[in-house]
């Protein structure tokens, strides 16, 4: 009998001191936040690698308890030229009031593709421009012991997040931006973090 | 036994308070990078410079025509038939806050090399504001007599210019100016101190007003002050601005020396001319 208690002990024990997988940005990494915007004249991208945040689950599963949070500086994006990006600031993301993109959800699938990928998808709230709207966003993790890499490709449509589309000669803009993310975490021991 | 089992039962109170949602460890940052003031949209004005600059790798193409005949002179259209003052520029920005600029008018063949550095802003809800300084120089290639070489040939200037923005639309700047050597072909050398200033209203993310003036405090002066008014169209790397201008010059040395034209003769616009600057921002 107190075999079997002291066997249930250990068991609660392993369960009680969980084993959660936290995994934050690794800012020392070649990060890449990339929205491309179609105009008749010419497209233009805005590139950063100001992206932070964390994915988290627990067990082997990554759908068990599962949270996500990435947040965008929207004052770093650079389109390649000092105006437009300030115009882009300025006129249509109005980074003064809401400096920050983010999106929070949770994993709701995951399949494994090979040894150390999965293709997952997360359903939450994308918030933009001051602007919180539902989306499910597709992607790809690649997972080591100690890597983690996001990557994802998804479209936006500007008018859910009330920003303007500039209309003067060439300049205007398509209303759909597709955003490319491709970024590494690490676990919060990694000393590189 | 019975302490045994209460200790287990302390463990799944302990599991239950664990299943609860996760804590995590990540930690939103406190700071946000800070971008640099910027309270103009571009680097001039008409005439007159602002505080602002270039990023750093950035080109600014500029040109710039004065159409010399006045508004009413007949059979030019307008003085858009010309003959035209015309200048050709290629800025670059050496860092973010330090810009060089190389331009060219066919007024004189004036070759114009300048240096514009921001110094310094304040944040400030009402009234931000920020301070640069210019200096440039500037060589007269054609000359009626003597060598172009000759050192009379050569003008110097340096230039304050002070930037505020007020309610987020209405930009407004006062730029004290010094010239040295004011006219090539004075017996004595002038010098010219005059006093800039400009108000520009943001209508909208595009359009813009403008009125700019140079009022010379002391020294050498053409006929009258200069003074010019218009319109800007901006998109993401262009500046197209037309306006009505009573000068018909366009290269520092040459414009703060004075205007050709007076602007309040009473009852006719033949004293006005019609002008643009058109920039482009290059990155390559």
């Amino acid at each position: 009998m107190k075999r079997r208690i002291y066997f249930s002990f250990i068991i609660i024990l392993f369960f009680s001191f969980g084993n959660g997988e936290e995994w934050a940005v690794k800012k020392s990494s070649e990060n890449l936040v990339k929205f491309i915007s179609d105009a008749p004249i010419e497209d233009f991208e805005g590139v950063t690698n100001d992206i932070d945040g964390y994915i988290y689950w627990e067990g082997e599963n990554l759908l068990h308890k599962s949270q996500l949070y990435f947040e965008v500086n929207l004052n770093t994006i650079d389109t390649g030229i000092g105006l437009r990006n300030r115009h882009m600031r300025e006129n249509y993301l109005e980074t003064d009031k809401f400096p920050i993109t983010y999106f929070k959800g949770t994993l709701i699938k995951a399949e494994r593709v090979d040894e150390t990928h999965y293709k997952v998808a997360a359903r939450g709230k994308m918030f933009i421009h001051g602007v919180e709207q539902p989306k499910t966003i597709v992607g790809l993790i690649e997972k080591t012991t100690d890597h983690l890499n996001i990557s994802s490709k998804f479209e936006i449509k500007l008018s859910d997040y009330h920003i303007k589309i500039p209309s003067l000669m060439f300049y205007k803009i398509d209303e759909t931006m597709r955003l490319i993310l491709d970024f590494h975490c690490s676990t919060r021991t990694d000393p590189n973090k | 036994m019975k302490t045994l089992l209460t200790f287990i039962l302390i463990l799944f109170v302990i599991q239950l308070a664990w299943a609860q949602p996760p804590h995590i460890h990540w930690k939103k940052r406190k700071t946000v990078p800070i971008i640099d003031l910027q309270l103009f949209h571009s680097t001039q004005v008409v005439n007159l410079p602002t505080v602002e600059t270039i990023r750093k790798g950035e080109f600014e193409f500029e040109i710039s025509h004065r159409f010399i005949p006045p508004l009413d002179q007949k059979g030019a259209f307008l003085g858009i038939d010309g003959p035209v003052n015309m200048r050709i520029a290629l800025a670059y920005g050496i860092t973010d806050r330090l810009l060089i600029n190389l331009g060219r008018s066919n007024r004189e063949d004036n070759l114009d090399l300048r240096l514009k550095y921001k110094l310094f802003w304040f944040r400030h809800k009402t009234f931000p504001f920020s301070i640069a300084v210019r200096a440039g120089t500037a060589w007269t290639t054609q000359v009626t007599g003597g060598h172009r070489s000759n050192s009379r040939n050569f003008q110097y200037y340096g230039q304050i210019i002070f930037n505020t923005l007020l309610f987020k639309k209405l930009g407004m700047g006062i730029v004290p100016s010094y010239l040295y050597n004011s006219h090539i072909y004075c017996q004595e050398i002038q010098t010219t101190t005059t006093l800039g200033s400009y108000m520009q209203y943001y209508l909208n993310t595009i359009w813009s007003l403008y009125i700019e003036m140079n009022n010379t405090m002391n020294g050498y002066r053409h006929s009258n002050d200069a003074v010019s008014l218009g319109f800007e169209i901006e998109t993401g790397g262009h500046f197209f601005k037309i306006f009505l201008t009573n000068s018909q010059m366009l290269n520092p040395s040459q414009f703060l020396a004075g205007a050709d034209l007076g602007y309040f003769a009473s009852g006719s616009t033949k004293n006005w001319r019609i002008g643009f600057n058109i920039t482009r921002i290059l990155k390559f």
